[in-house]
């Protein structure tokens, strides 16, 4: 038999019962439009981590710790209870004389310490607790640090500010520009010996803490990170580190740290970013800071565990897609079981006129191919359709969020292509029990057959 | 040279727990070129032997040739080729499909042949001229009337050129009338092509008429094999 003569055969008996065909050829366009979509998801979300990665240059970024004995690989947001974890006091201090070492490394480009503090802001006739973050104008200055609006600063020693768009939310603004040059007002605690009252201390009526307050001026806000990847922005208010030396706080953010205090001899920074001319340095860099008798951790490292964990999150995506295909591969067998029945004397007279076991077998095969292979394109335009809808709609509410526009699924061509590809070959399987059936039957039963 | 040849040819269905013996031991031979008829009562075993010399149904035991191939041993795809290309069939309710015009079912058996549409469409047309039916081409078989469909279904016996025609009752369905005219058309077939013709029928005057010998059966067995006055 000729292949046109199939797809001719074939066309025909599927447009006989053309509803029957709709309705077969719809579940699989549902199935694999929900497997397009799903894996599209997957691929978008694995894209837009390694775009945040690549702009927020966390390719060639660093973070140094005190403490040699700290494991690699480890999170250091998360506090660990294992042994051998934390900081020991023979360790290095991670003090300025620190700073200035390690940007003394070849292929270091800066270097800045982590720096967070509590305090309370005032801002807009309200006052919130929020943590006060400290980035230099150099760094901010690198494109790694994103703006909504207004600019970064000029320098180190400018008494400007930088708010996160969710923070001026909490405030009431319902538009960010609305906040830029306005006045803020950062209330830190700082040790005041002036005030110690070791009487009251020890009946718990107060501690040896004054309130130093401090005016600064809103010149931008910090760009939210879209969802799949990590922000450089830890903190609602921003301020550059000129202006942080001038404020008097307490060397602590939570009573974390002051368990950790103990631990630590003379103060210091408990992190510094490392900022790399390229990600050919990360090896070397990390080498001298160790042998300094620091602990390092840099995220691209980790890059390739993130990406293990992507085609985890494929696999199970593509599971769910996989029931999809499955219930309408059900579809398929019974749809062409059904078409035995019908045309159980049509192949009867087939046999009849000289068609063998095979030419029906393949007549069937092939009616299962063009169901997969319509539904599996019909099911991409169906997935690519229904994921550009998603998209629209998740961003036109994470946009009143302050959140970016992002394409949150990725459509490479392989996935079109392997989508029908696999709807093909899911028709087929689905083929093998009817088609062997059809051709099994008996000519002489078949022409009797009424 | 012998046509059709066939050695204790036996047929047994199994139903159930039954066996029947629709065949048993049938001997006979039809030269090339010759118009025979069989002829029995309902259940004699009629329609088996042609669904076995029309290569539908195996033996269960026993030899059939036919053209000097014995197709009795043969396997499925063998038997398929010989169904394609030796021997045409019609049969008592026509078995066209239906939803094929008259055209397109001359051509069928010539799809399977892996014959180009072109060439089909030129055969088939042909063939339907032939049997006076050129003006019916795009009619489906439900729009033609009973003798109109049997002779679509000779046409598509004759599209691949076989040796031997085979007809199953083919005037069951139709007038007398009509009957006469569809057997007129076999035999003019085997005078004009050199076609073998055997013919199922129960209808004794018009074997009589038309075919040059009469196998009768009875039971599964010949009971007379005789030429016709």
């Amino acid at each position: 038999m000729r292949i046109s003569d199939l797809a001719d055969l074939s066309a025909a008996n599927l447009w006989k019962r053309k509803l029957r065909t709709f309705l077969t050829v719809s579940g699989v366009a549902v199935g694999i439009g929900a497997l397009v979509s799903m894996i599209s998801f997957g691929k978008g979300m694995q894209e837009n981590v390694t775009k945040n990665f690549r702009e927020l240059a966390l390719f060639n970024s660093v973070t140094v710790f005190p403490g040699s004995s700290r494991l690699e690989g480890h999170d250091p947001d998360v506090p660990s209870s294992r042994p051998g974890t934390r900081a020991l006091p023979s360790d290095p201090v991670l003090d300025d004389e620190a700073v200035r070492s390690i940007a003394a490394i070849k292929g270091v480009e800066w270097v800045y310490p982590d720096i967070n503090f509590p305090a309370l802001v005032g801002f807009n006739g309200k006052e919130e607790l929020r943590l006060v973050q400290v980035i230099p104008a150099k760094a901010l200055a690198s494109g790694m640090f994103k703006l909504l609006c207004g600019r970064a600063f000029a320098t180190d020693e400018e008494n400007s500010a930088l708010v996160s768009p969710s923070f001026l939310r909490t405030l009431g603004f319902k538009e960010p520009r609305e906040a830029l040059g306005r006045s803020l007002k950062i209330s830190s605690l700082a040790l005041d010996i002036g005030r110690f009252d070791l009487s009251a201390l020890s009946e718990l009526r107060g501690l040896p803490i004054s309130r130093e307050d401090h005016e600064f001026t809103v010149a931008g806000v910090t760009q939210d990170s879209g969802f799949g990847g990590p922000n450089p922005f830890q903190n609602d208010i921003i301020i550059p580190s000129g202006a942080a030396a001038e404020i008097k706080r307490l060397p602590f953010n939570s009573v974390w740290d002051l368990f950790r205090m103990s631990e630590r001899k003379g103060g210091g920074y408990s992190a510094l970013n490392v900022r790399l001319v390229s990600p050919a340095h990360i090896g070397a860099v990390k080498d001298k800071a160790r042998g300094m008798g620091f602990a390092t951790f840099a995220l691209a490292d980790q890059f390739s565990e993130i990406q293990r964990g992507f085609i985890y999150l494929d696999m199970v995506l593509a599971a769910v897609g996989m029931i999809a295909i499955f219930v309408a591969s059900l579809g398929i067998v019974n749809t062409m079981v059904m078409s035995i029945l019908e045309r159980f004397r049509e192949i009867g007279v087939m046999k009849a006129v000289g068609a063998g076991d095979r030419d029906i077998k393949t007549i069937f095969f092939f009616e299962s191919f063009s169901i997969g292979l319509i539904g599996g394109a019909l099911g991409c335009g169906l997935g690519w359709g229904v994921s550009g809808l998603i998209n629209q709609v998740v961003n036109f509410f994470l946009a009143k969020q302050g959140v970016p526009y992002m394409k949150y699924f990725a459509f490479p061509l392989w996935i079109f292509m392997g989508a029908v590809g696999f709807s093909v070959m899911v028709s087929l399987v689905a083929g093998i029990y009817p088609a062997r059936r059809a051709a099994k039957v008996d000519p002489v039963i078949a022409l009797r057959h009424d | 040279m012998s046509g059709i040849q066939t050695k204790k040819l036996t047929r047994v269905y199994t139903l159930g727990k039954v066996q029947v013996t629709a065949l048993d031991g049938v001997d006979f031979s039809v030269e090339e070129g010759e118009f025979i008829a069989v002829t029995g009562a309902s259940g004699s075993g009629k329609s088996t032997l042609l669904n076995l010399l029309g290569g539908l149904d195996t033996p269960t035991a026993g030899v059939i040739e036919v053209m000097g191939r014995r197709i009795s041993t043969m396997d499925k795809e063998e038997l398929a080729r010989y169904r394609r290309f030796t021997v045409g069939m019609i049969f008592q309710a026509f078995n066209l499909v239906t939803a094929r015009t008259a055209l397109e079912n001359v051509e069928l058996p010539l799809i399977f042949a892996g014959v180009s549409k072109k060439e089909r469409r030129v055969r088939a047309a042909g063939l339907l001229e032939k049997v006076g039916l050129s003006g019916r081409r795009s009619h489906r078989p439900f729009e033609l009337s009973g003798g109109e469909q049997q002779r679509v279904a000779i046409a598509r016996a004759l599209v691949n050129g076989p040796r031997v025609l085979l007809a199953d009752e083919p005037t069951g369905n139709l007038d007398s009338r009509t009957a006469g005219e569809v057997v007129r058309l076999l035999a003019g077939l085997q005078r004009d092509q050199g076609l073998t013709v055997v013919m199922v029928s129960h209808e004794q005057a018009l074997a009589r008429e038309y075919a040059g010998r009469i196998i009768s059966l009875m039971d599964g067995r010949v009971q007379s094999d005789g030429v016709t006055p």
